[in-house]
């Protein structure tokens, strides 16, 4: 149907709906945002001044936004490496198609099927500091010193947060690697054994370095996840205690719907929705590589 | 031969030990709600008259179900223009809409608010489900796109020259030719609608409309100090994860291939 010469009115009819819906919601929002972090408007009453940048100059003034963009890149940088570490040890175990290993990949995709809320809620309880059964366990065998308040502690609550991202997303990175792998040519591990390197040698020495494209989208992908991060800190720390978990989202949550600034609120969605483009673009310009 | 048996128990340990990690935090939680009561604590919680399971499950299932089907009627027909019909401005339009890919949701709450708000949406379940479509769409549009730019021009070109209109094409040609990427989209949509936290967050008001994620936060906001409380907020956390471990079981394998699909090119 393509081949033929007119265009074709009628597309415009399928398309529409989609478009409608896209340009009715995810435009508007963006423009709104754009538009409002220019003004003092609350978020709710119909009178709004023009203010200029100075939402913006508050926001660059201000030292929790510069602390929640710090809490996002140390939660990019613990949840990235650790999980892409973990990921690409398991992928390369299950490689081996040993009998079972289906089961095994099925266990470990599955936190990414559940929701964050009921993931978040279980860690919740278990990570307690009196009675959840993280604490009781660490007791039980004498590491006391470990024991501690997870979610509580403005030293460790960050951490925390992380662990239950990496539990939750390591799947992810494991099933990367895994469709990495096979598309890795058999002869190179052929090679490998005929040199007589080890096992171990040839994952790090000739696997890793060849699935390199795998780990710049694993990153890529890991710095969209982090500006992307919402619900779990919402959810367990709300972002305190203090200020030790906020991230930019929470940060704009709670301006939003709590200060009732929605001017500031927008002057950090614009910051966010900036580093998101300039993100999306690098990683077509890394697919276009592959 | 002697170092290959060592690598296989090798490996076998360390899958186990991190299977049994993954497991855990699930597994204590399914042991422990059957603690003190044993079973009558799914019945206190399946009986709660705050919060009713029954409802909830619906609420979930309706935002779930709604919002997968508008999501693959409209993207699959925008698909079928976008890949086999020439149109100006076709791509320009395309590019536009995959771009909202970038946006993420947690960024645009306030206005999004307001604009649920201004339609009068607000504690109804569309209007969870309106933004869930438009956020979802871009995806979903990509992948099955990308499908349809494998089925052959030829094939379609044929069906034309007996007559067939462009809707029946779409009908009778490019869904049925296309079912694996359909149930694809179909099921992911569903799970991330079901597993969407912040739309209802913003929308929803009363806890009869209270979908999973929300009701496992009313529950949470509830004291648990007892050890009966603690074991019956086990037991509402293994209910409400109950379902979505079951869609997983079900169709895990489109679940998995589209996320990888899904995320990896978008």
């Amino acid at each position: 149907m393509k081949k033929r010469g007119k265009s074709d009115r009628i597309a415009y009819l399928y398309i529409f709906p989609l478009m409608i819906l896209s340009f009715a919601i995810v435009y508007y929002c963006i423009i709104d945002t754009v538009f409002v972090s220019f003004t003092d408007w609350d978020g709710m009453s119909a009178e709004f001044n023009i203010v200029g940048a100075s939402n913006y100059v508050k926001m660059l003034k201000d030292p929790v936004f510069w602390g929640s963009v710090c809490n996002n890149l140390i939660f990019f940088v613990g949840t990235v490496f650790v999980q892409a570490f973990i990921g690409f040890i398991l992928a390369v175990f299950l490689k081996t198609k040993l009998p079972g290993t289906g089961i095994f990949k099925a266990v470990y995709f599955m936190p990414i099927a559940m929701a964050t809320s009921i993931i978040t809620s279980i860690f919740k309880i278990l990570m307690d500091p009196t009675n959840g059964v993280l604490n009781q366990f660490l007791r039980s065998v004498h590491l006391d010193m470990f024991a501690c308040n997870w979610l509580g502690d403005p030293k460790v609550a960050l951490f925390s947060v992380i662990l239950v991202n990496i539990f939750q997303w390591m799947g992810f990175s494991m099933m990367t690697y895994y469709a990495g792998l096979m598309g890795l040519p058999d002869d190179v591990y052929e090679a490998a054994r005929i040199d007589g390197a080890g096992f171990f040698k040839t994952v790090f020495h000739i696997t890793f370095p060849m699935l390199r494209g795998t780990t710049n989208v694993l990153v890529i992908l890991g710095i969209v996840g982090s500006l992307k991060t919402f619900d779990i800190v919402k959810l367990l720390t709300g972002g305190g205690p203090g200020r030790s978990t906020t991230v930019m989202n929470t940060y704009l949550y709670e301006k939003a719907f709590n200060d009732f600034n929605a001017g500031g609120a927008a002057s950090i969605g614009v910051s966010i929705l900036i580093l998101a483009v300039v993100m999306s673009f690098i990683q077509i310009r890394l697919g276009e590589k592959e | 031969m002697k170092h290959k048996y060592l690598y296989k128990i090798f490996i076998y340990a360390v899958l186990i030990v991190c299977a049994v990690i993954w497991i855990l935090p699930l597994g204590v939680a399914l042991i422990k709600s059957f603690q003190v009561e044993g079973v009558k604590n799914y019945i206190y919680v399946l009986n709660y008259e705050k919060i009713s399971y029954v409802r909830v499950i619906f609420n979930s299932l309706f935002i779930g179900i709604v919002t997968s089907i508008t999501v693959t009627i409209i993207t699959s027909l925008a698909a079928f223009a976008f890949s086999k019909m020439k149109f100006a401005g076709n791509r320009v339009i395309f590019n536009s809409i995959l771009a909202c890919l970038a946006v993420p949701v947690a960024s645009v709450t306030s206005p999004l608010f307001s604009l649920i708000k201004n339609f009068n949406l607000l504690d109804n379940h569309f209007g969870v489900i309106l933004p869930l479509v438009a956020f979802n769409a871009p995806m979903m549009l990509l992948m099955i796109k990308n499908y349809f730019d494998t089925i052959p021009d030829e094939l379609l070109e044929s069906a034309r020259m007996d007559g067939a209109g462009r809707f029946m094409i779409w009908c009778i040609f490019m869904m049925p030719l296309s079912v694996p990427i359909i149930a694809n989209v179909l099921v992911l949509t569903f799970i991330y609608s079901w597993n969407d936290y912040l739309m209802p967050l913003l929308v929803m008001r009363s806890p009869d409309n209270y979908p999973v994620t929300l009701a496992a936060q009313f529950f949470m906001s509830s004291t648990y100090q007892s050890p009966v409380d603690v074991a019956r907020i086990y037991a509402v956390m293994v209910l409400l994860a109950l379902p979505s471990v079951l869609v997983y079981l079900i169709s895990q394998r489109f679940l998995v291939s589209g996320v990888m699909s899904g995320s990896v090119k978008g």
